[in-house]
This record gives C-alpha cells, sequence and structure tokens, in this order.
C-alpha cells in the first residue's frame, strides 16, 4: 500500500521548486499558493499544489490525508514535472524556450507514448540545448505530454529523426485507469 | 410512480449519455465546437455545464479532450447532487463516499479550485482511481482521506455543506447496467438503508449551522430515501428540508406510513420523465 506523508518544503527543496516554477514561467502564479513535499513510502519526494485554508491546512497537518492537491512534479536531483503539473504550467505560464508545439499528426502519437520526429515540431526556440526537459503542447497551446530533448538548436528540427523522447503523456490517464 | 409501463419500456432502452464539460479548463462553447468538429451531436439540459451526447462518432471516453480532462462522462441526475449543494467559491465541503470523483470535481469546479474539499473514500483501488480522475481535471482543493463516512468526527472540523451521496441499492441504474435486476434482493435494501442511517446522522454532526447537507442515492426503493430522511427529521428539531427546483415530489407516504410533510421538498428523478438514472435527493438545512 502507498502512503504519503505530507510536510513543508525545506528551504533548499524550496529553492529548487521555485527555479522549476520559474523554468516554466509559472512563478508569479504560485506566489499565493501553498505548496508541500509529500514522501511517500516508496522512496518518492513529490510536490504538491494544495488549497489556501484553513480546513484543509489543519486536516492534511493533523489527519495526514491519502492524496493531497494536485502533483506537480517530483523532487530528485532536480525537479521534473508530472503531466498535470505541466498542464497546470501550460495554462498559467509565460511560454519560453522549454515549451516545444507540435502538429497535429504528432499529437495523436505522442497521446499514445511515441517520440516526436524533427518534422513534426512545429515551434521550438533555437536557443533549446539537448538533453533539456520540455513541455510538449498541441496547436492549442495545451499540454499533451513532456519530453526530453535529443538535439539542440536548429537539430531539433531535422527531418527523419527522433529529436524528442517523450517522457510522459496526457494518454496515460486512460492507460493508467485500466 | 407515474406511467409505470413508459418507465418499464424506458429502463430497457440504453440510457443517455451525459457530459459535464469542465470549466476549469475549458468552456462549454469551446469544448462543444471542438467534439462537433468532430462529428459530435451535443444538446443542453437544465444544468449549464452538462450536455446531452446524442451522437458520438467515437467512444466519447477516447478523445483528446477528454484525455486532457475538458470534460468528465457523468450522468445528469448526479450533477443534480451538487446542484442541489448551492456551493459558493473559499467554502469548506465534505464529500462522503466520493470515488469515483464525479461529483468532487464537479464540486471544484464550481469552486474555481478555491475553497477546500475533503473527500473520504475508504477503499484504496477507489481512492486511487479518484486521484487520476482530480488529476485528469486539474483540481487541486481537494484532499482525499481514506475514510467511512461514519469516522468523519475524527476529522475534528464542520464544513459549509456536505455531501452524502450514499452507497446504496443502485436499483436508479438498471438501464445502464442491466444485471442490478438480480444481483439485488430486498434484504440488500435492508442493509443499505440500515448503513444509510447511519451514515446521515454522521454527516449530519459535520455540518456547520446555517450549513447544508445533501443526501443522494441513485435508488428508487423508499426505504433508501423518505424513509431515512423521515427518521432523521424525527430525531433532530434543528433540520429541515429545503426545496430543490428540478424533478418531482419525494413520497409522503409508502406501504400504509405517513412520512413527514417535509418530504414533499425532497427531489425524485425517473429515467421516463427526466431522461436521467434513477435518483433522489433530498437538501437539508442544519439549524
Amino acid at each position: 500500500m502507498m502512503t504519503t506523508t505530507y510536510r513543508r518544503p525545506t528551504r533548499e527543496e524550496r529553492t529548487l521548486i521555485n527555479r522549476a516554477l520559474d523554468r516554466w514561467g509559472a512563478f508569479d502564479f504560485f506566489q499565493d499558493k501553498v505548496i508541500l513535499v509529500g514522501d511517500s513510502n516508496k522512496g518518492s519526494r513529490q510536490v504538491c499544489l494544495v488549497p489556501k485554508g484553513i480546513i484543509i491546512e489543519s486536516a492534511i497537518v493533523q489527519a495526514q490525508p491519502y492524496f493531497a492537491g494536485l502533483v506537480l512534479g517530483q523532487l530528485r536531483k532536480q525537479f521534473m514535472p508530472s503531466m498535470q503539473g505541466a498542464d497546470l504550467f501550460a495554462r498559467v505560464g509565460r511560454r519560453n524556450e522549454y515549451y516545444v508545439t507540435v502538429n497535429k499528426n504528432a499529437e495523436q502519437l505522442v497521446l499514445y507514448g511515441r517520440d516526436v520526429m524533427g518534422d513534426s515540431i512545429v515551434e521550438a526556440s533555437d536557443r533549446l540545448g539537448e538533453n533539456e526537459v520540455v513541455i510538449l503542447l498541441n496547436a492549442k497551446q495545451e499540454a499533451i505530454g513532456i519530453g526530453r530533448t535529443r538535439f539542440g538548436g536548429k537539430s531539433l528540427l531535422q527531418k527523419g529523426k527522433i529529436t524528442v523522447t517523450t517522457l510522459a503523456d496526457a494518454g496515460y490517464y486512460l492507460r493508467g485507469e485500466g | 410512480m407515474p406511467d409505470v409501463r413508459e418507465f418499464l419500456d424506458k429502463m430497457d432502452r440504453p440510457p443517455t449519455r451525459y457530459i459535464r464539460v469542465n470549466t476549469l479548463k475549458t468552456s462549454r462553447v469551446e469544448l462543444a465546437d471542438r467534439l462537433e468538429s468532430k462529428g459530435f451531436l451535443l444538446k443542453g439540459t437544465a444544468i449549464p455545464e452538462v450536455l446531452a451526447v446524442e451522437k458520438a462518432p467515437i467512444a466519447t471516453g477516447a478523445t483528446t479532450e477528454y484525455l486532457l480532462g475538458h470534460y468528465y462522462i457523468q450522468d445528469l441526475s448526479s450533477c443534480m447532487a451538487v446542484e442541489a449543494l448551492d456551493i459558493a467559491e473559499g467554502q469548506a465541503v465534505l464529500d462522503i463516499a466520493a470515488a469515483p470523483g464525479g461529483k468532487t470535481t464537479f464540486m471544484a469546479q464550481r469552486m474555481k479550485n478555491a475553497g477546500s474539499i475533503v473527500a473520504l473514500e475508504p477503499s484504496e483501488r477507489r481512492a486511487r482511481s479518484m486521484s487520476f480522475n482530480l488529476a485528469r481535471c486539474g483540481v487541486y482543493n481537494t484532499c482525499i482521506f481514506r475514510m467511512n463516512g461514519t469516522q468523519a468526527e475524527k476529522l475534528e472540523m464542520k464544513f459549509d455543506r456536505v455531501l452524502l451521496d450514499a452507497p446504496c441499492s443502485c436499483e436508479g441504474v438498471i438501464a445502464r447496467d442491466a444485471t442490478r435486476k438480480t444481483s439485488h434482493t430486498p434484504e440488500d435494501v435492508d442493509y443499505c438503508s440500515n448503513r444509510q442511517d447511519s451514515l446521515i446522522e454522521a454527516a449530519a454532526r459535520m455540518v456547520r449551522p446555517g450549513g447544508i447537507l445533501v443526501y443522494s442515492t441513485c435508488s428508487f426503493a423508499p426505504e433508501e430515501n423518505e424513509m431515512v430522511i423521515d427518521g432523521m427529521l424525527h430525531r433532530h428539531e434543528n433540520i429541515a428540508v429545503e426545496p430543490f427546483g428540478h424533478g418531482i415530489s419525494g413520497l409522503t407516504s409508502f406501504g400504509g406510513i405517513e412520512f413527514d410533510g417535509q418530504l414533499k421538498k425532497a427531489r425524485r428523478f425517473y429515467p421516463h420523465l427526466h431522461d436521467t438514472m434513477g435518483f433522489f435527493i433530498a437538501r437539508l438545512r442544519m439549524g
């Protein structure tokens, strides 16, 4: 059975989280929000957005829920966004080089967990380097996946090659529920 | 029951499918445009966020919009329970027996993700499944506690709104699940009724004075509906049934037993009259 213990982030964790929020252009949105860290008995550290409110805060501290708020991502050496975290960042954050937009065909493939070919990328920044975590967007600028670049700069758009590895995708919910 | 023959005919036909627009992520107009461009035919209902699916060229649960959490597949009657709560942003809400989270996610969107929802679900499997639904819908004002509703007092909190969608014999969903015709017995109704009595007592203790408790089931059985509420009205002088503008009146007598006159204000939903699953709702104001 999975159990999670919720607590306030340490100063070091807070720094990592703030850097991550800044990376995704969403720092401002989270200024009036409460973020907790959930330590799972399986060893992961989840970063959770929880509601501001006396009822919930006291409930979390005193009673330790099974599940709290929205998991924005996990803390390892760095912050790795979850799919729902990516979705929120894409909705509230400023666009920057860490967002990559793909075409309709690639959207369907990403939703099945497939990687992204260079020729299906519609928009990506020249400044993006190799081995960077990016949020994959569809044409409507909605987060459909999380990827890692295999190339940087203009090489990201090269034809006939996979240039972004898909790490997570929104289709997971359907597959995960089953 | 009015028009019994029509009722029986309707229960043997596939029920109307409904989707609820998740306004935390999109608007009704935007979603309707996107689904209609894929060949869906949608129709409005008595609840603005809920659309009837009249034609679906692909499975309703397999669209990109579904994966992105732009809508939730949910019967209109189920949404009525949340409508009856009359929720406002910033309130504290308790949702008892909450999984799989359809009503919880609707509450969260009505609250614009502000305020707080405490959801109780004893089963780990169902709580986990619920966490998937909350995540898909972008809900962050909710905590799930693995707890039976009768233990809710351990939380030592009071709430503005409490929803008890009580575990029941599910007679009302026979149109969707025909096995219910034979898988349940009159003894099950008695068992459910006793459990509902305990749950509603526990739920009532969690409501702040002046707050609202909504009790609902997807059963037609008066033993699980009017009799449960009648018992509450007899045991507690400070509880009043409030009117709700959908459905038809609750029963005021059954099998020779007269119920409190306030039961007229409780609401029943019938498949052949309201094109929903069978459903019962009572909105109780706590003094």
